[in-house]
């Protein structure tokens, strides 16, 4: 009984949660759906207006090339760090010495200074390495993060050693071992890591701002400024473009969430 | 991989070396990441820090010593700030973590049904644009917004409050709900993967020991999750002393600085006034000597191997 | 997770062959743009480039949309690195931040007061905004000059006109707005809290500024300051005028009637006129003076840009030419940019023209355009100053703590003290 009671208080809290989280995007996309002045109004109640606010997103802004080059800026920045940071993640925890502590820790103060004070060095040099405009640009400064990294060694000090030293003994290269041990059995902290990066460089704004000097170059925050720089802010349209901007890391998220709970399939017992 | 006709061999030199020679495998793992951090972190800190022993504005700048540290000892906005962020981080990273565990621990159960649904909605706040999000909170917390009308109908309060603009502890109470709602589900993933790495049979072990739910969430959980939970403390921390878009966007600062963060503050001086850099390098390097001296006492604290 | 991985890859791989070209060439015929909003700066440009076509046919301009907050960050940035290579050759500045830029980059800038383009058809006011030194800066474009916009059928049932409404002070103008609140329970204004734009704009309106012809900060004891405070925190109080929460907040109170009107730049009209249910409801007249200062109009201005050449402008006789011939010499340039942008010149000469004398019938039939022309040409000048953003600040929270019951005096000594402190710095 007292169980029972204590599972429908869960499902209770856990819905209350979920509509409060959900409540604002539930709020965006009605709104998307409504011209500029009943937006305004604060309405709840769809519209008819979804088709022509998306037409006129697209008469007035290149969307799709703003989409693909957040994509593709974003994809890269997610995959590249993984790789980088997980091996290095890896080399910290497994092999761990007292320099490789120490230098971790100075490493780890590579996070705390605010963007504002190192961006305009960082300009200069991707200035002069012709870096403006280009993915490589974008991506460079924050393809290696003291987060990401910590993050991989804190996971790796639950990967038990006594498998990677049989691995050794049956002759296996550390690489190999890396990748065949290490990479399956981590797989939930993979997912998370790569929802994380993924949702911080799509919504990256400050640096792309200053870096990204073309339309072509041009990211979805970069868009969704654009919406709101004019007298006029037409708020169905700029609804349009936000609801669009949230769906890659909607997507990608539920489609990695089911690897948060799996977890250890096998791998390390197998 | 030959190690095994030196084990015939020396047994006490091939420890030696195979010692050394891990540890430079283990470098050589780490090593691209490290380098790229130099390279693209340490080397513009550096710059800044030397900027921030220069003063003048615009880009002519002087050898000024330590004055723009003196200023800041007289700025009463930036103390302001200061003392804000550390109200945010006071009150906002320890009720966020701890809803973040609680979510974490409840939706981790297999037997829970829609569990895939709710983690989705709980993590979809911090994908949400920060445009629609400032916009909506600050519709719901207007005079006469959704808030006010709710609290006025449960006999909370008499009359609307202006949480926005009315008064700095109502400013920062926005910020910190705000806070809460955007970065609890993004913490609870976090612990969602960390909680893979925590043998099932242990909760077993427990439940047939008759350890009830509370106990087994603080005598499993909390110490196997000590990990995970370092990192996420000190990325709140990291995340919470470098706050700008929740005090840009939503509360502009507002009412009277009393709800500005020091980041928004760095970039006003930096990008909206008369553009200071030096005194702005000078800003960020007490942010950073903040954080660091915070992150290191977490670390202490929290890691134990 | 390997799948999506592998797909991932492909994805990125394929995606980066479409890769992003180079920066264009600014080579001869050619110019760059960088400015913000495709309805109104944005198309001017083009429309511009169209007319200078004519003169020059291999005459091409390219538009890069940048916001003002993004391209005021890309300006500090490459002023700060030295790096000029990356700017355009032409790009819109804020009025409020023209003497800012000048003084942090002076060479970012190219002197233009030789460069051919005639300033004195510009209104006086807009001019004085980007001219530091005694060297003109920037191309005056769009018209800030205020307006008052009254909704005539919610004035109509608390028995008011239009007429009642224009060339009054404030006096007259909270009796009104205290009979209005009481028989239609509307407040006749609404502004966004935490921005101080309706004390500035009545400061300017009595041609008062925060800074004194040498750029030090003259807040403390300013008479005009402290009784345009007073006069905004007495509005706040009886109801007059209600406090929104952001720009949203405040449009929305204007697109959905829960006010009387709005005193603001005359590029407000645009938003007004999304409210396609209101037209014929609204009317426009000057906005009322401050009451016992002598040098009291009741004209203003906020907001409003000028164009700017900057350092990296390779061919600078394309630009002033192309400048000269369309924003400082065309008044068909005006004629045509008027209708579908509602951009207001400040250019005198086009306030002449029959475009701008057409009625307008969302304003009730009345011919709008050539009146907020002639309120241009009656604003009086302030000094914006290079600390602008900084004053605009400290009276901020000067009207906060005012408005709270605090001292007025020794509110403004604060901010007189917040200003010269970061003058200081």
């Amino acid at each position: 009984m007292k169980r029972k009671l204590a599972n429908v208080l869960v499902y209770v809290f856990l819905t209350v949660v979920a509509l409060l989280s959900v409540f604002p995007l539930v709020w965006m996309a009605v709104s998307a759906t409504n011209d500029s002045q009943t937006v305004l109004s604060g309405s709840l109640t769809p519209g008819r207006h979804l088709l022509d606010n998306y037409r006129n997103l697209l008469a007035n802004q290149d969307v799709w090339k703003a989409m693909s080059n957040s994509l593709v800026y974003s994809l890269s920045q997610t995959l590249l760090a993984l790789v980088i940071c997980s091996f290095a993640g890896y080399g910290f925890e497994i092999f761990h010495t007292r320099n490789k502590d120490r230098l971790m820790s100075v490493l780890l103060l590579a996070m705390m200074v605010p963007l504002a004070a190192t961006m305009v060095p960082l300009f200069q040099m991707m200035s002069k390495m012709g870096f403006l405009n280009t993915a490589a640009g974008f991506v460079l400064p924050s393809v290696s993060t003291p987060f990401l990294i910590m993050m991989f060694r804190q996971s790796a000090r639950a990967f038990p050693h006594d498998i990677i030293e049989a691995a050794r003994i049956d002759g296996l290269g550390e690489i190999r071992i890396f990748l065949r041990m290490f990479f399956p059995t981590m797989r939930s902290t993979y997912a998370a890591a790569m929802t994380i990066t993924f949702m911080n460089a799509w919504n990256n704004y400050l640096w792309p701002k200053v870096i990204m000097q073309t339309n072509d170059a041009m990211t979805m925050p970069m868009l969704t400024a654009n919406l709101m720089s004019g007298y006029v802010v037409d708020y169905g349209m700029l609804m349009v473009a936000v609801l669009l901007s949230t769906l890659p890391t909607v997507v990608i998220f539920f489609l990695l969430q089911k690897s948060f709970t799996e977890g250890i399939a096998g791998a390390v017992k197998g | 991989m030959n190690h095994m006709d030196i084990k015939a061999k020396a047994p006490a030199k091939r420890r030696l070396s195979l010692q050394k020679k891990q540890n430079l495998v283990g470098w050589a793992f780490l090593l691209p990441a490290a380098l790229l951090i130099v390279w693209m972190c340490f080397y513009p800190m550096l710059k800044a820090l030397l900027l921030s022993f220069q003063s003048g504005q615009g880009a002519r700048l002087s050898f000024a010593g330590l004055k723009n540290y003196a200023f800041l000892l007289k700025d009463s906005v930036f103390q302001q700030a200061l003392k804000n962020n550390f109200i945010y981080l006071l009150i906002q990273v320890p009720i966020m973590l701890m809803l973040a565990l609680m979510l974490a621990a409840l939706l981790n159960n297999r037997k829970l049904k829609l569990r895939g649904l709710y983690r989705t909605a709980i993590f979809l706040p911090c994908a949400t644009s920060l445009v629609s999000v400032s916009l909506i909170f600050r519709s719901m917390f207007a005079v006469g917004g959704f808030v006010n009308v709710t609290l006025m109908r449960l006999g909370m309060i008499q009359n609307d409050i202006n949480w926005i603009n009315g008064s700095g502890e109502t400013a920062r109470a926005v910020i910190i709900i705000a806070l809460i709602w955007r970065w609890t589900g993004y913490n609870m993933v976090f612990y969602l993967s960390g909680l893979q790495n925590i043998d099932s049979t242990l909760y077993e072990a427990a439940y047939i020991d008759g350890a009830n739910p509370l106990q087994q969430f603080r005598r499993i959980t909390v110490p196997l999750l000590r990990p995970t939970i370092l990192l996420t403390v000190i990325l709140s921390t990291n995340g919470t002393l470098q706050l700008f878009d929740e005090s840009f966007n939503l509360t502009r600062g507002g009412p009277s600085n009393l709800s500005i963060t020091m980041s928004h503050y760095i970039y006003r001086t930096s990008f909206e006034n008369v553009p200071k850099f030096g005194y702005a390098a000078a800003m960020s390097y007490v942010v950073f000597i903040l954080v660091a001296v915070l992150a290191l006492v977490q670390m202490r604290v929290g890691d134990k191997r | 997770m390997k799948k999506l991985v592998a797909v991932l890859l492909v994805l990125v791989m394929a995606l980066s062959l479409t890769s992003v070209p180079a920066f264009a060439e600014a080579g001869s015929h050619k110019l760059t743009v960088w400015c913000w909003d495709p309805a109104f700066n944005i198309y001017a440009m083009q429309e511009a480039a169209k007319f200078y076509k004519e003169v020059d046919p291999a005459f091409e301009l390219e538009v890069i949309e940048t916001p003002w907050n993004d391209l005021q960050t890309k300006l500090t940035t490459a002023g700060m690195a030295g790096d000029y290579s990356t700017l355009p050759d032409i790009f819109l500045c804020q009025d409020n931040a023209f003497q800012k830029n000048v003084m942090a980059f002076p060479d970012m800038f190219t002197d233009l007061t030789a460069s051919g383009i005639d300033f004195t058809q510009f209104g006086a006011a807009k001019t004085a905004y980007s001219v530091i030194d005694g060297k003109n800066y920037g191309v005056p474009f769009d018209n800030g000059a205020v307006i008052q916009a009254v909704r005539t059928d919610i004035l109509e049932q608390a028995g008011y006109t239009v007429a009642d409404l224009t060339d009054i002070d404030w006096n007259r103008y909270i009796e009104i707005g205290e009979d209005v609140l009481a028989k239609t329970g509307k407040p006749m204004l609404s502004s966004t809290a935490g921005e101080p734009d309706m004390v500035m704009i009545m400061l300017q309106s009595a041609g008062a500024s925060l800074f004194d012809a040498e750029g030090k900060p003259a807040i403390a004891g300013n008479d005009v300051v402290k009784k345009a405070i007073e006069l905004y925190a007495t509005l706040v109080q009886k109801g007059i005028l209600v406090e929104v929460t952001g720009w949203d907040g405040y449009i929305g109170t204007l697109v959905n009637g829960t006010v009387a009107g709005t005193i603001n730049g005359c590029w407000i009209m645009a938003s007004i006129q999304t409210a396609k249910d209101q037209a014929g409801k609204w009317a426009v007249t000057n906005m009322p003076k401050l009451p016992d200062v002598e040098s009291a109009t009741n004209y203003s201005n906020n907001g409003g840009s000028s164009w700017a050449v900057s350092a990296n402008c390779k061919d600078t006789a394309l630009a002033f030419d192309f400048l000269a011939k369309t924003y400082a010499g065309s008044v068909a340039f005006y004629e045509d940019i008027l209708p579908s942008s509602g951009a207001l010149a400040t250019y005198l000469p086009a306030g002449q023209s029959d475009v701008y004398a057409a009625p307008q019938e969302f304003f009730g039939g009345d011919t709008v355009f050539a009146k907020i022309t002639e309120f241009a040409g009656k604003i009086p000048s302030n000094y914006t100053g290079a600390y602008y953003y900084e004053a605009r600040d400290a009276i901020t929270v000067a009207i906060t703590a005012i408005m709270a019951g605090g001292d007025a005096d020794a509110a403004l000594s604060e901010a007189q003290s917040t200003v010269e402190f970061a003058q200081g710095v």
